[in-house]
Formats: structure tokens, C-alpha cells, sequence
């Protein structure tokens, strides 16, 4: 198998080094993550998850062990950061609180310009990004910022990121604090860039519908280090792992774990909905499948 | 670089470290008398004798106190270059205004004189003597309990209309969001960064342009500032905090010896820079 996108080794990273309130926020995690790939990292708050992604763009850099992206390793002395922020866009948390410009156009050209591109390339790359979010150029772009509702907020902050063209997006816990109809849409967009586009994407959650619906694979970190990792159907079909770690489930998995405990013959890392329902019908007296 | 967006690391004011030292436990109203009590007498003492004695007094507070050395070091990093700045001024221009002293330099207004390098010595170590000793009080008193102590201690002035209450709660907010800010405000460079932002690096001369690359932070930090406040409010009123109303506290204190002890060592050390005599 070729080299994947991002690989990280053995990463550590301490806080307030040398100073008496110095704690380790990453003990050695290992992660990876091919073209393409859709992954999600999950666990607790304080787990390290924040403090992981922001070594995907050079935010914070390797205190020890290793992060390569693109085969770029950014131990190295000479990193290019600008490079790698173009070719690594992280999303924040409620990004919709970093938009300063009156107009959303403006606000999504702010990366595009900050790289000297020429003006055409620009608008190109804004439009681009803003149809992908699910923004009308034409319509929105001479919006104010301040007017949008929380949603679009969300989407104007994304298309400002994926203006810059990554080629992996990082997204930390993209639909929180939304409600359930723009949490849907960014869910569809997510994936839509993911398996559309072809964008290799990583994400932190709490949801973990949200994991369901879009991760290939899951991380799981406790503590600063990864303690488990696999197909969304090994994680939630490892109860053992989900309850030490207090990761949650999605409902589906939830509801068939209830049913395996109380004798029904199913298979409880069935965790898409379909299939749950069909776990379920079979169980059903007088319904043959 | 990879300290570039720790901003909390840098901020010394509101950070408290707790030791459990006598200092840390004395009565938030006698610390805070002594401490103004002794920065008076700092900035009044102007012999070479007398700053020695305080810094001394100084160093000795760290150790009662056991705060780390460094801390107070670190506290004066930022403030080098207006130690810097006020020395050149002083030494350029005092020698004029002050009479007496050897004259050893003179060209058209400028005149430096013994008297003008005292000075400049002087008022230097004094600056590091009013930061150490903030930096203590500041590191071994909790936010809560230096507002406290300053709104107990200032209570006296209710009498002539002044709003004591609303200012102690003024600067009990302004200090407890001074690390959430700080907080903010990292947040919002690494997610600019991420943007492809940079910030610092034009030339120093090109004050426009670096005054324009904080644009995409300082906005969206007021926005976020306001938002904040509107919740703050909302808060206090939902738990009944009605401005100006009489209000009783949760926190008692009374004095113990240790807090006399504290009170009385403070006029004592001032009194001893205040009676060292000037030549010295």
C-alpha cells in the first residue's frame, strides 16, 4: 500500500512546558489517514483530540515523534507552513465566530487573497467553495455576514476554509450548537465533499450519528492517546470498548444491544438504520423477512 | 514558533498559583494594605540604601511566599522596554531640570549629570520592585479574594457616594475574563492562521499594514466580546443581581495575629525606606 495522506507516530505534545502547571496533553498517538478516507475521532473532552488536529496544519508542531502529510514531515526545521495550511484546512469549533467581513463573498476570499492569487483565480475559488457548501455565489455573495442565521454562518466559515482548495479537511465537532435541519445539510455537504469530491476528511464528534453517517474509519482517544481505532462496525460491535471508554452509540446500536440482552438472537453492530431495521424484522414474531 | 499562539502562557496578571504559603493564607485586606503601604514608600524612596533594602524585601517575599523565582522575572519581560525608554528620557533631560550634582556631560539641552544617572538607576530598580511585589501579591491572592479585600478595605468611601460595590464588580469581571479573552483570542489566530493569516511578521515600520493584519481577530473578538457580555448579563440578572441593591457576602473575614504580623511588618519595611536618608 502507497504512503497514506497523513500519518502521525508516536506524537506527544506537552502544555505550558516548564512552567508548574505544565500537563501532557498527547502520549504517543498513532493515526493515519488515505486519500479519501473519512475519519472520526472521537472521546472525551480533555481527551486530546482539540490538541491532535491542530498538528495537522502546523498550529502546533511535533514536540516529539512524527507527522508527515503529503509526504511533507513537519519536524523538519524549514517547514513551509503557509504550504501546509493550504493543503490542510482546519475548522474550528463554531467557526461561524471568526467571520470579520461585511460581506460573505469578502469574508470567503480572505485565505484565496492572503495566497497573492490573481483576482479571476479568486472568485473562481470563492464560488467554487461556496456552491460547495451549498451557497449561491450570485445570491449570497453580497450578503452581510451579520444578518445570516447560524447555519449559513457555519456554511459562509466553511467555504472560507475550502476556498483555500486542502486537499484533507479537518473539521473539530462541525455540527455543534446547530439545529437539526442545518445540521443535516452540513452532514449531507460533509459527505458529499468527502465522496464527491474525493476530499479526504477527518473529524472530531460527539455524535456519534454523526460517526454513523460519515466516518470510513473511527479513533478513539481517552487520555491523550489513541486506545482504540477501526471500521464504525468494529467500534460500535466492541461493547466492551464503548462502555470503558464511555464513547456512546448510535441509537440503532443502542436498541440492539437492548434486544441482545434481552435474548433476541441479532447482530448488534448493525449500526445503519436499514440494517438495524432489518435486524429488528427478523426478530419480529409472524414477519418473514 | 510552536509557542506563538500560547497566549495564556504569557498572561501573569489573574494567574494564581497556589502554594499554601503564609502569604497565600493571610487576610486578603491586610495583604492588600501592606501592599499599597510598601508601593508608596517604593515611590518615595529614591536612595541607592533604601532600594536595596526593598529589594531584598522583595526576594524575601518570594520565598515566604514560595512562588518561583522566575514568575517575577517573567513579569518584567514586558515592561524592559519602557524601563528602556523611561531611562534614556530621564538621563537625557533630568540633569536640566534637576539642580545640583556633578556635571559630566553637556551639549545644547542635554545634560547628564550624578544626579540624572541616580535617577535613571533609582527609578529602574524600583519599576522591578513594584512588579515583584505585584507579581506576589497577585500570584498568591485569589481574583475573588483581592476584589473582596479591595471592596472591604474601600467601603469607607460608600460614605461620600461613591459606588464601591459596582466597582469592585466591575473589576472582579473585567479581571476574571482577562484569561478567557486571552483564550478567545488564540482560538481566533490559529483559526485565521489556518486561513493562511499572519500575523507580526510585516516590518515593524509598516504600522498600517500590521495594524490591518489584526483586523480579522480584533473584530470578531468584539463580536464575540459582546455576545459574551449580553450572556453575562442575563446570568446575573437570572440569579437576582439587581445594581446598586444591598448585598451580603459569602465570605467573612477576621483578622488573625498573622494578619497584624503581615500588617505591621509592611509599615515597618516602609518606614525603614522612607527614614534611610536621600544621599545614600
Amino acid at each position: 500500500m502507497s504512503q497514506p495522506l497523513l500519518q502521525v507516530k508516536g506524537l506527544r505534545h506537552t502544555y505550558m512546558r516548564g512552567t508548574p502547571l505544565e500537563h501532557t496533553a498527547l502520549h504517543g498517538v498513532d493515526m493515519y489517514a488515505n486519500k479519501g478516507e473519512c475519519v472520526a475521532i472521537i472521546g472525551h473532552t480533555g481527551s486530546g483530540k482539540s490538541t491532535l488536529i491542530q498538528h495537522f496544519n502546523g498550529l502546533q508542531l511535533p514536540e516529539s515523534g512524527q507527522v508527515v502529510i503529503d509526504g511533507v514531515d513537519l519536524s523538519q526545521p524549514k517547514l513551509n507552513v503557509k504550504e501546509l495550511r493550504k493543503k490542510v484546512g482546519l475548522v474550528f469549533q463554531n467557526p461561524e465566530d471568526q467571520l470579520f467581513e461585511k460581506l460573505v463573498g469578502d469574508d470567503v476570499a480572505y485565505g484565496p487573497f492572503k495566497q497573492g492569487l490573481p483576482l479571476e483565480q479568486v472568485v473562481e475559488q470563492v464560488k467554487w467553495a461556496m456552491e460547495l457548501v451549498g451557497l449561491s455565489f450570485e445570491e449570497m455573495k453580497d450578503r452581510a455576514t451579520y444578518a445570516l442565521s447560524g447555519g449559513q454562518k457555519r456554511k459562509v466559515a466553511l467555504a472560507g476554509v475550502l476556498a483555500l482548495r486542502p486537499k484533507i479537511l479537518v473539521l473539530d465537532e462541525p455540527t455543534a450548537g446547530l439545529d437539526p435541519k442545518s445540521r443535516k445539510e452540513l452532514l449531507e455537504r460533509i459527505r458529499y465533499l468527502n465522496r464527491q469530491e474525493q476530499l479526504t476528511v477527518i473529524f472530531v464528534s460527539h455524535n456519534m450519528e454523526e460517526v454513523a453517517y460519515l466516518a470510513d474509519r473511527v479513533y478513539v482517544m481517552a487520555g491523550g492517546c489513541v486506545v482504540c481505532s477501526g471500521t464504525p462496525r468494529e467500534i460500535f460491535g466492541n461493547r466492551s470498548v464503548l462502555e470503558e471508554h464511555q464513547a456512546g452509540a448510535p441509537e440503532t446500536v443502542e436498541i440492539l444491544y437492548r434486544l441482545y440482552d434481552r435474548g433476541f438472537d441479532v447482530k448488534p453492530d448493525a449500526f445503519l438504520v436499514e440494517e438495524a431495521a432489518q435486524e429488528i424484522l427478523s426478530v419480529l414474531p409472524g414477519i418473514r423477512r | 514558533m510552536a509557542g506563538e499562539f500560547e497566549l495564556t502562557r504569557n498572561i501573569t496578571i489573574g494567574q494564581y498559583l497556589p502554594t499554601g504559603s503564609v502569604i497565600h493564607r493571610l487576610d486578603p485586606r491586610y495583604k492588600l494594605a501592606a501592599y499599597v503601604i510598601i508601593v508608596i514608600a517604593i515611590a518615595m524612596c529614591s536612595s541607592y540604601l533604601g532600594n536595596l533594602v526593598a529589594l531584598a524585601f522583595c526576594l524575601w517575599l518570594f520565598w515566604q511566599s514560595r512562588i518561583p523565582i522566575h514568575y517575577g522575572i517573567s513579569g518584567i519581560k514586558p515592561a524592559v522596554p519602557f524601563i528602556i525608554i523611561l531611562g534614556v528620557l530621564q538621563l537625557l533631560f533630568y540633569g536640566g531640570i534637576a539642580t545640583g550634582g556633578t556635571v559630566y556631560f553637556e551639549y545644547a539641552f542635554v545634560k547628564i549629570t550624578s544626579a540624572s544617572i541616580k535617577l535613571v538607576i533609582v527609578s529602574a530598580v524600583r519599576f522591578v520592585e513594584i512588579i515583584f511585589i505585584s507579581s506576589v501579591l497577585t500570584l498568591s491572592t485569589s481574583t475573588t479574594q483581592l476584589t473582596h479585600g479591595m471592596e472591604r478595605l474601600l467601603s469607607p468611601l460608600e460614605k461620600v457616594k461613591f459606588p464601591v460595590h459596582t466597582f469592585a464588580v466591575v473589576i472582579t469581571i473585567a479581571v476574571r475574563f482577562v484569561p478567557t479573552f486571552a483564550m478567545e483570542m488564540e482560538k481566533m489566530m490559529k483559526a485565521q492562521a489556518s486561513r493562511g493569516a499572519e500575523f507580526g511578521t510585516g516590518e515593524w515600520w509598516r504600522i498600517v499594514k500590521r495594524t490591518k493584519d489584526m483586523f480579522p481577530i480584533i473584530i470578531p473578538l468584539f463580536n464575540v466580546a459582546m455576545t459574551r457580555a449580553e450572556d453575562l448579563i442575563l446570568a446575573m440578572e437570572a440569579r437576582c443581581y439587581t445594581p446598586g441593591a444591598a448585598r451580603s457576602a459569602y465570605n467573612h473575614y477576621r483578622a488573625a495575629a498573622r494578619d497584624y504580623a503581615a500588617l505591621a511588618v509592611g509599615i515597618l519595611a516602609a518606614l525603614i525606606l522612607l527614614i534611610v536618608p536621600d544621599p545614600l
